[in-house]
């Protein structure tokens, strides 16, 4: 009796429920599923498909205002869009997006990470990609490096033999990445800038590094001081060289002679050539490309 | 087509429905995939647009220098063949530049379209996501899995596709093959692969964007270089996917562009065979 009452009661309350489940067991995970099928009266279908429609609507015409507020005036001027005045919002919102890509690069940074080294037999051409003139060698003879910002309070004043005897050199064969897109792979030797620090150490509170060449030309063959902003992580890497050879002899006036920053970590344009200053700061100080609409980081 | 309702429909719900009779309509698109799918139109014509911008400052396709002009870009060349060869175009004032100021942005702005790749690159990965929730809640995605039998599949449907203007010339009957899916072989693959450019997109796009820190992606796809490469040519995927994308919506008709924005389609014979199976 129990045993039947048992067997009764789901078999008439549960049946409808079983059912499915028994169809759709030997199912496999993968396996296409039918499209559900509803019924609906026509009067809800035509209330949503004029809900969707006009949230489609208002999204193609966001789409088209945002194209227009964000796209470049030289763009839009092409397109028969003419416009004297770019909306205050547009730069500070391509630099906010700007920001946010460079804290990604910041997070992505591991002090201990080395970069790809290559052989000697991988290396390439590097062209001098000096943005304007490239500067006349008379500068060489006379050159010193000035730090700034340091603990000792004081202004030290480098020439280059102090440097490459007093320093440890060190060698590496690294790529050297365009913002461009090209890039190259060289021989570079030179001191660590974690070995400069040690022996000159920045001011305690100094976060940033401004690297400054004072013979950069534009191109039309003006002086052009170039000055590019470094966090001192980034400075303290050990592949962060200030490089006094490059493919195994002294550094050209093509290559930044006497002294360049070979920061492999962050795009070429970090790297600067016929280095003459080195300020430490506690704020991050002017950067020549990043005022030119390129980023501040520039961590690769 | 009142056997496709489900027995155990609710009595209450069709007695309010009473004076109006019901239609009977299939859940094709879940909203995620949906709005996914539009937003992906101003995204990519966006990194389209920029990528060829910042193609412009070095580009990947260079020979020697000319020697009259200098010029080692073959985009480039290929303009100066148009301004020389296509009508109305021969008074072009910058030929090298003519790809570039057709196809992209622009030339020479390269601080202000790398800033726009980022952004909509950004955008372009959480669409993606937004996309894959939509696929795995809508359960979406296994309409896209490939099958044993798709390559004979496509193979018919390529036969439908070449015959079907010879067809229409000749005035004979020629009849769509007969799929039970909710693609065919063909849809299947070509959707498919647009999640898939995607993601090595993204891959080749953060290998060329951080190539030390990630160097280990770059390295899984043979390189800095060979992911330039690679970063550009899955570039021309969405273009090539685009063009009969469209033409084919078209033609399909009014019924399937609209459930990419309603969500639902009025064509349910699929699922009345199911709804019997039941």
């Amino acid at each position: 009796m129990n045993n039947e009452g048992k067997g009764d009661i789901p078999s008439t309350r549960v049946e409808p429920e079983v059912k499915p489940v028994s169809v759709k067991k030997p199912q496999s995970f993968f396996r296409e599923r039918p499209l559900p099928a509803i019924e609906r009266a026509p009067r809800v279908l035509r209330y949503q498909s004029r809900r969707d429609f006009l949230v489609f609507g208002a999204g193609a015409l966001a789409a088209l205002a945002g194209g227009g507020f964000l796209l470049p005036q030289d763009t839009l001027s092409r397109i028969g869009i003419r416009r004297s005045l770019d909306p205050p919002g547009k730069e500070w919102f391509l630099n906010k997006a700007l920001r946010i890509d460079d804290d990604v690069a910041e997070v992505l940074y591991s002090g201990t990470r080395r970069v790809p080294t290559y052989t000697k037999s991988q290396i390439t051409s590097l062209k001098n990609n000096y943005n304007g003139a490239t500067p006349d060698p008379g500068y060489i003879s006379g050159w010193k490096l000035t730090l700034e910002g340091l603990a000792s309070g004081l202004s030290i004043s480098l020439d280059i033999r102090n440097l490459l005897t007093r320093f440890s050199v060190h060698e590496q064969i690294t790529r050297l990445v365009c913002v461009e897109g090209w890039s190259a792979i060289a021989w570079w030797t030179g001191l660590r800038f974690d070995d400069l620090l040690r022996a000159y150490p920045p001011m305690s509170q100094a976060k940033w590094a401004s690297v400054e060449s004072s013979v950069n030309l534009d191109a039309s063959g003006n002086p052009d001081p170039y000055f590019m902003s470094l966090d001192l992580a980034t400075a303290r890497h050990p592949q962060t060289l200030l490089a006094t050879h490059f493919n195994g002899q002294p550094l050209s006036v093509d290559h930044g002679a006497p002294l360049r920053l070979l920061v492999p970590v962050k795009l070429g344009l970090k790297n600067v050539k016929a280095i003459t200053r080195i300020t430490y700061l506690a704020e991050e100080p002017r950067d020549y490309w990043a005022e030119r609409g390129y980023s501040h980081y520039d961590g690769i | 087509m009142s056997h496709s309702t489900p027995p155990d429909c609710e009595p209450n719900s069709t007695s309010t429905l009473s004076e109006q009779p019901t239609v009977l309509v299939v859940r094709k698109h879940h909203f995620l995939v949906r709005w996914s799918h539009w937003l992906n139109v101003p995204i990519l014509l966006g990194l389209i647009l920029s990528g060829i911008s910042i193609y412009w400052a070095s580009p990947i396709y260079q020979h020697k220098p000319d020697p009259n002009s200098g010029n080692t870009d073959v985009a480039a060349d290929i303009g100066i063949w148009i301004c020389a060869h296509v009508p109305g175009q021969h008074h072009y004032s910058s030929p090298p530049d003519w790809i570039y100021n057709h196809m992209s942005l622009g030339p020479g702005m390269l601080a202000l379209v790398l800033r726009l790749h980022w952004l909509c690159a950004y955008l372009f990965m959480l669409n993606g996501m937004v996309y894959v929730a939509g696929l795995v809640r809508g359960g979406g995605w296994r309409s896209l899995l490939p099958r044993g039998t798709d390559l004979f599949d496509a193979l018919t449907m390529l036969r439908y596709y070449l015959g079907f203007f010879f067809a229409k010339l000749a005035r004979r009957q020629w009849l769509h093959p007969v799929s039970n899916t909710k693609y065919n072989a063909l849809q299947r693959a070509a959707y498919l692969s647009i999640p898939v450019a995607g993601l090595l997109s993204v891959a080749t796009g953060w290998a060329i964007h951080k190539p030390m820190q990630l160097h280990w992606l770059a390295a899984l796809i043979g390189g800095y270089n060979s992911a330039r490469v690679w970063h550009f040519w899955l570039m021309w995927v969405y273009i090539l996917f685009v063009v009969p994308h469209v033409i084919l919506v078209f033609a399909d008709g009014w019924n399937t562009l609209r459930s990419m924005i309603v969500g639902w389609s009025t064509r349910v014979e699929r699922s009345e065979v199911v709804a019997n199976e039941q």
